[in-house]
């Protein structure tokens, strides 16, 4: 147990953190806002496709998927200096963070060089495709049918809360493709091009605002898609979406930890000047906040370290939980805090920070209302604690 | 950082668990509470394995180790309530004297440790405040030493300390002395914690000689260092009580039937049990992390041990309740051993500041833009 990482460890981050500065795009070439997950700006292309050709983009890959071979603390150490300056490595995340890994741990050669590497490069983006509006929390239960006919997969159904799908060029699309097997065993994993006919792809506006466009409905109406589009075997889709769904988990707390110790800088920041120091119930509120963000850490660092070693870190499993509802009760908390003050609330067209991926909140609302996305999405906070409970504590189901 | 156990850390972790989990069983404490028995073969036992000197220096007479190792095993001795005078003695009155720069004044009074010598330190008053720039006890300088005057409040095993480590106001700025308990008159009083000696310390009248006052520069600033490293024990502490309290709550609920199913299969409770869970963590992470900035002398101690006590005061809160509501009834009863964790745990929030006074030290400190 010690403070600091060793000399080798720290001088790989010094090397990255001076190619980062030496190689960032400055702030006025990064005017041209995202406006949904899967839409990348040319900057943005441009900026994933520097990192990628200088291994930098995935350092774990080999060089051929834009890493270098790292090891597990130098990508965390990557991770680290990204989180902590609050810079995205791509504006497509659920493509660089999913996707690409699935297909690069279950796909043939001819999907990597098809789908992996152009997506890897920011020439092309991409969608998951798994919620459905009655597989929810319950995905196994999701419907959307695959039928081989011939050479071709015809798809049938739908799929919602599918980010960024009306600007993607492809979606991962989890599909049932034996009704009559156990429900988690007849799913399969298919790659779907959007132009493909019988593709209709609907955004919808989020409780931020109608111009909020991220969110999509899919229909698939006979959809026609080539059986080589099948990621891994037929009937492993659940496999599948386990391992995306674990992909970079061991560091993902980074994120989170990186939301909580923004929100501390900035409610000091929003308070400066005030006599907030001298409010005893706001200073006690204020030191929860704080000493959460630093535990989210501490669990955080537990768990890489438990990783490195081979030992199973049963703390990963709350750090999702643990910070993601603590990032909301502080919200929530500030714009109270702040009275009419907190009422503020700029425009969505309104300035965004230079390379941040989600901090282009442009009020304390804004803020809190996103901090739903950490509650409900990829593992609503309530099944997340049956999972906890059964799993970690050996709770009966 | 590297934040995890290393595995000699490890080994004395579980070797902590087993031994105090066999040498220090709910029947030791009944005996204790009852007076039918007495903690002397336990604290022997502690003594023969090293842990009270664990952290000191070998220099003076001690293990040698760092305030992780003592950490691990504070809090296996919370896990079992320790009833004996040991976190007073490693982690209230060891860091007092530390701070002395004349060694042999460290050896003279950390070396008795290593062989059963006990200690504390006092500083409250009979406010429940431990604050080093406020100390309810006075001295004035005689003819080759000090006579001290004023009663220390909320001194942990003041009754069977050995040595009392005192800061006292004087004229000219405060000193740091160390009284023999014999000469001090000391009441243990009642307090809901039944194995916890909480003592009222009268020092009125106490003189002892110059070689008992300690070589610190500043004697407020080496009470402040130490009262972190009690803050920290006392979190450790805590941690392990709501351990065990939990470990035991969790168990019924694997055992007990309502319904013709076992009661943590009901949602209700296991997402109770996953609150204090993450509560727990949360608190055992801090206090290490705390632990570990003492062993490593960063500045970011006073913060760190902050955020670990005030963690450890959440942790017990929501432990205290959620658990005895698991156990139902039968946590109501005397006979269930449930209360004696959770009476150490909810006393060990309230001595050396609560969760509110600590969270306050976190929010200002941090609002101020501390780095964490």
């Amino acid at each position: 147990m010690k403070l600091t990482f060793d000399a080798e460890t720290e001088s790989f981050r010094q090397t990255f953190v001076d190619w980062l500065e030496a190689n960032m795009p400055p702030e006025a070439a990064t005017t041209e806002r995202p406006s949904s997950t899967a839409d990348l700006p040319q900057w943005a292309r441009d900026w994933q496709r520097t990192q990628f050709d200088a291994g930098w983009l995935v350092p774990g890959n080999p060089p051929e998927y834009g890493g270098q071979n790292a090891t597990l603390i130098q990508q965390f150490i990557h991770n680290e200096v990204l989180a902590t300056r609050h810079v995205a490595d791509s504006f497509n995340p659920q493509a660089l963070g999913i996707i690409v890994p699935s297909i690069l741990t279950f796909g043939t050669e001819e999907q990597k060089e098809r789908w992996a590497i152009p997506i890897l490069r920011g020439e092309l983006t991409a969608a998951l495709g798994m919620s459905e509006p009655n597989a929810g929390s319950d995905l196994a239960g999701l419907r959307t049918k695959a039928v081989l006919d011939g050479e071709e997969f015809v798809l049938n159904g739908q799929k919602v809360w599918t980010s960024g799908a009306h600007d993607a060029d492809v979606i991962l699309t989890f599909v049932r493709t034996d009704p009559d097997a156990p429900k988690h065993k007849g799913i399969s994993c298919i790659l779907v091009p959007t132009d493909t006919e019988g593709v209709t792809r609907r955004p919808f506006g989020s409780y931020i605002s109608p111009e909020d466009l991220d969110f999509n409905e899919v229909f698939f109406d006979d959809a026609r898609v080539p059986a080589e589009n099948l990621l891994g075997p037929l009937n492993a889709g659940w496999k599948v979406a386990n391992g995306s769904l674990g992909h970079e988990r061991a560091m993902l707390w980074l994120n989170y930890s990186a939301a909580l110790d923004r929100f501390v800088d900035e409610f000091r920041n929003a308070v400066a000047g005030t006599d907030a120091a001298d409010d005893d119930r706001l200073v006690d509120w204020y030191g929860s906040v704080a000493i959460d963000a630093q535990a989210v850490k501490l669990l955080g660092y537990r768990t890489l370290a438990k990783t490195r070693r081979g030992m199973i870190p049963t703390e990963q499993s709350i750090l999702k939980l643990f910070s993601s509802e603590s990032n909301q009760d502080a919200h929530a908390r500030a714009i109270e805090e702040l009275g009419a003050l907190g009422l503020d609330h700029e425009t969505l067209s309104g300035p965004f920070r230079h390379l941040h991926l989600d901090g282009y909140m442009n009020s304390w609302f804004d803020g809190y209302l996103r901090t739903f996305a950490g509650t409900i999405a990829g593992g609503t906070s309530e099944i997340q604690r049956n999972i906890v409970a059964e799993r970690v504590l050996g709770m009966p189901r | 950082m590297d934040f995890e156990l290393d595995e000699d850390q490890i080994a004395l972790q579980s070797a902590a668990a087993e031994i105090l989990q066999k040498e220090c069983p709910p029947s030791l404490l009944r005996a204790v509470i009852d007076g039918k028995g007495v903690d002397d073969d336990l604290w022997q036992t502690l003594v023969g394995l090293d842990w009270p000197a664990l952290a000191i220096d070998p220099d003076a007479g001690g293990s040698g180790a760092t305030a992780v190792e003592l950490g691990l095993v504070i809090e296996q001795l919370g896990y079992v309530a320790d009833p004996t005078p040991f976190l007073a003695t490693a982690t209230q009155f060891a860091p007092v004297i530390e701070a002395s720069s004349d060694a042999e004044q460290r050896r003279r009074f950390l070396g008795p440790i290593a062989t059963g010598g006990t200690g504390t330190l006092a500083v409250a008053g009979p406010t429940g405040r431990w604050d080093p720039a406020d100390p309810p006890v006075s001295a004035e300088r005689t003819s080759g030493g000090v006579r001290l005057s004023g009663r220390a409040s909320f001194v942990i095993d003041g009754d069977r300390a050995d040595e009392i480590a005192v800061l006292a106001a004087t004229d000219s700025g405060p000193l740091a002395v160390v009284v023999p308990r014999a000469d001090a008159t000391v009441t243990r009083e009642p307090a809901f914690d039944l194995t916890m000696h909480v003592t009222t310390v009268d020092l009125t009248g106490v003189t002892v000689p110059d070689d008992r006052v300690l070589a610190v520069d500043d004697p407020t600033a080496a009470f402040t260092a130490a009262l972190e490293s009690a803050v920290t024990g006392l979190s450790l502490m805590t941690v392990g009580a709501c351990q065990r309290a939990f470990d035991m709550a969790l168990a019924y609920t694997k055992e007990r039937h309502q319904f013709d199913v076992p009661i943590g299969s009901f949602q209700a409770l296991k997402h109770k049990a996953v609150d204090m869970y993450t509560l727990i963590e949360r608190a055992r992470a801090l206090g290490l992390f705390a632990a570990l900035c003492i062993a490593e002398g960063d500045p970011r101690r006073p913060l760190a041990a902050a955020m670990a006590k005030a963690a450890a005061g959440d942790a017990q809160h929501l432990v205290f309740k959620h658990t005895v509501q698991f156990f139902g009834g039968i946590g109501f009863t005397w006979e269930n051993d449930l209360h004696l964790y959770l009476r150490r745990a909810k006393a060990a929030e309230l001595i050396f500041g609560g969760a509110a006074h600590h969270r306050a030290i976190v929010g200002r400190h941090v609002l101020s833009g501390a780095d964490l």
